[in-house]
């Protein structure tokens, strides 16, 4: 179901509102009820990048706040796919309709975004093909629907930049991770830094000067499982904690003998 | 001048003896026939007369009474024309001094024997009395698939003639029946890891199991495959079921792979739990004993007929009353509902919208929540198959899985059952105190659990095994 969100709306993500003429946004799935950190970063990234943007969204997740990213490849898939193994809320803003998956090889993640409760946002109405100069214009929803931006990796010029500048103007703190000097890779971040960002040493120092921004972060669940605000259901659990599906049947009955999680339909629901 | 041959009728899926008695008197021609036997018994006079005229024997133009006792018992069916003609023959001194047997079988004319459907139950008395029963050639071989049975086939009334005066033939030899069903089986079945291991746990603790979800999930798909992972039935089982199906008119060779009844939701009562005028016939849960129901579309079912498998389910019997008769038909059955989640069939999928008001979802839900929810200890729904990242489960044989099933049933059926470990009962006992389960909830919870700690094979009920149990339990 795709709904369209006004300034109004009680879901509208309230960062937009510091926009020029807050924008309205089309919306599937379930927008966040807490803060969110935007992970962003080039396309044409290193494995080392993909590792930390994994990373950064698991740690992301795990502190309780949303993951914020563009469902592009490398950087952006990559804190994605973390947020969402950590059993975290995923949000994907894109430059087309939020009816089209693109690039189509993220398929798989834009359902399991869904499936997990995520939300997919676009500025544009459904259908709208991902044309080239939308993106840059997608970037500044990144920017301002969080609370901090992350800069993984970025080469001279690119998207994330963008962001980055983007937020720096509407006063959200960007994170960079500083790179080799030589490395194509993270000649962006590096200028980032030298430009006055904040240079993050990891996962747990960015969620540590994160903390200072947003809040303290949420305490971890009993066995450290997340389950998402607004539900889940086992087979996608399984997938998201990284257990079979006995192991995960095992973990959610736990829960709900303990009486820490409850059922709505099909869905595993924290009470 | 008087004889008496055993034959046999079908009352509520048992076989029982029924004498046919035959007087020839000395008064003019006639022919009668007494016993509360239906138009078919009835017509049977017409039959045997011309049989025995084909067979070249002169019908004994005098009185000839036949009574059919227990001569309150309603019969139906042609299984008597057999015994009538036999009793006929020996009564007017053609057979002198027939040897004891059971005698079952529909004349023809021309004097060749058909079978009707007391074959089986012919042979079940013949064990059961330890004399030889005659039954039509064509499914001699099947009958004495009986333990303890001994049959011979007949083709025609002279043959049976013959063999009542000679006792020179040998017995038929068993054949046991080549399945005629065919289980589709579970590796056609893509992904839904978590529908499979319902399906499993249903079929080793015969837990009766709801399956919900939208249109094309497959549903109906894993209901059908339930038969092929049960254990298969027993030589004795067999032939009861096959004896039920019999009484309902219906062939089924006493075979091996569990029954599958899956009636329509459009099913009458009677159709459902059993009942006809005259002699009564098993319905669908007697069809359906140590086999499955699979009931698709449940909220579609009207309410009183669900409301009538109350006693099937509960007592493992089906009581039906008649003028003249009650008959108690077996219905221990394994039963699996299936349902959409609301009428469009898509609440709660996010592809596509539902398209029902909420207040149509409300009353769609209760329709399915009454009497029948209850008695489901798993609840699952069966979503479109998108989940294929998860390969543990996907693709195993039906082969496979029953083995499984087969070795928990065992080991249940070894261990003395029912001990639940210390941690897990203070687990449950906790849940109790939370109000999260209820007194009944948690018996049935502890049910569960035990069929899943036989999967593992483990004497004791573990916490891991409680709450597993707890998982798929589900909510509807």
């Amino acid at each position: 179901m795709i709904r369209r969100l006004g300034p109004d709306d009680v879901d509208y993500p309230a960062g937009l509102c510091d926009l020029e003429a807050s924008p309205r946004v089309h919306l599937m799935g379930t927008t966040a009820t807490g803060p969110g950190v935007a992970v962003v970063g080039t396309r044409r990234c290193t494995g080392y990048g993909l590792g930390l943007g994994r990373a950064f969204g698991a740690a992301i997740a795990e502190a309780g706040w949303s993951t914020i990213s563009g469902l592009a490849r490398g950087i952006d898939a990559a804190a994605h796919h973390g947020c969402l193994a950590a059993g975290g809320h995923a949000a994907a803003v894109l430059g087309s309709g939020v009816d089209v998956c693109y690039p189509v090889e993220n398929r798989s993640l834009y359902d399991q975004i869904l499936a997990s409760g995520g939300a997919i946002l676009s500025e544009y109405p459904p259908g709208t093909p991902p044309d080239k100069w939308r993106f840059p214009e997608r970037n500044r929803i990144i920017a301002a629907m969080a609370a901090a931006v992350v800069v993984v990796e970025a080469a001279e010029r690119g998207g994330a930049l963008i962001t980055a500048r983007l937020a720096a103007e509407i006063g959200r703190p960007v994170f960079v991770v500083p790179g080799d000097v030589d490395r194509v890779a993270s000649v962006g971040c590096n200028r980032l830094i030298k430009d006055g960002a904040h240079p993050v040493l990891g996962a747990e120092d960015l969620v540590s000067e994160l903390e200072l921004v947003i809040g303290p972060r949420r305490a971890a669940a009993p066995n450290g499982r997340h389950i998402p605000e607004t539900g889940c259901d086992i087979e996608t659990l399984a997938i998201t904690w990284g257990l079979t599906l006995a192991e995960t049947l095992v973990e959610v009955g736990r829960l709900e003998l303990e009486g820490v999680v409850g059922r709505v339909g099909d869905m595993i629901v924290p009470r | 001048m008087y004889a008496a041959i055993t034959s046999v009728t079908l009352v509520g899926g048992e076989a029982r003896p029924v004498e046919v008695q035959v007087h020839v008197g000395r008064q003019q021609e006639v022919f009668r026939l007494s016993g509360l036997g239906d138009t078919a018994v009835r017509e049977a006079k017409d039959r045997v007369r011309a049989a025995i005229a084909s067979t070249g024997i002169q019908f004994p133009n005098r009185t000839v009474t036949v009574n059919l006792a227990p001569a309150d018992l309603p019969k139906a069916g042609t299984d008597f024309d057999l015994p009538i003609a036999i009793g006929v023959l020996a009564a007017s001194g053609e057979i002198p001094g027939p040897r004891p047997a059971v005698s079952v079988g529909e004349l023809a004319l021309d004097g060749s024997v058909r079978a009707g459907y007391s074959s089986l139950g012919a042979a079940v008395l013949s064990a059961r009395r330890r004399i030889p029963c005659l039954v039509a050639s064509d499914v001699a071989p099947r009958a004495a698939v009986v333990p303890g049975s001994v049959v011979y086939g007949v083709a025609s009334l002279a043959e049976a003639v013959d063999l009542l005066r000679y006792d020179d033939r040998a017995p038929v030899r068993a054949e046991p029946p080549a399945s005629q069903t065919t289980v589709p089986d579970l590796a056609d079945v893509e992904g839904q890891p978590l529908a499979r291991r319902a399906l499993e746990v249903a079929a080793a603790g015969g837990h009766h199991l709801l399956l919900y979800g939208p249109p094309g999930g497959g549903k109906t798909m894993l209901a059908r495959r339930l038969p092929g992972i049960l254990p298969p039935l027993g030589d004795e089982e067999a032939v009861e079921v096959a004896l039920i199906h019999s009484a309902a008119g219906l062939r089924r060779d006493p075979e091996p792979v569990r029954p599958f009844r899956s009636p329509h939701h459009t099913a009458s009562r009677a159709a459902l739990v059993g009942g006809g005028s005259g002699v009564p016939v098993p319905g669908e849960v007697s069809l359906a004993h140590r086999g499955v129901l699979f009931l698709d579309e449940l909220a579609e079912f009207p309410r009183a007929n669900l409301d009538s498998l109350r006693q099937p389910l509960e007592d493992g019997y089906v009581t039906v009353a008649r003028r003249g008769s009650t008959v108690r038909f077996p219905s221990r059955f394994h039963l699996v509902a299936a349902t959409n989640p609301c009428p469009c069939g898509y609440d709660g999928d996010h592809r596509r919208p539902c398209v029902c008001r909420p207040s149509v979802v409300a009353r769609f839900r209760q329709r399915v929540s009454g009497p029948l929810l209850d008695r489901m200890d798993l609840v699952v729904k069966v979503g479109r198959v998108e989940k294929l990242s998860l390969g543990e489960l996907v693709g195993e044989s039906s082969t496979t899985v029953a083995a499984r099933v087969m070795e928990a049933v065992r080991f249940g059926a070894e261990s003395d059952g029912g001990r639940i470990g210390g941690e897990a009962r203070r687990v449950l006992l906790d849940a109790l105190d939370k109000g999260l389960v209820t007194a009944r909830g948690a018996v049935r919870l502890a049910g569960l659990a035990r069929t899943i700690a036989n999967l593992a094979r483990v004497e004791r009920i573990g916490e891991e095994h409680l709450a597993e149990a707890m998982a798929l339990r589900g909510v509807w």
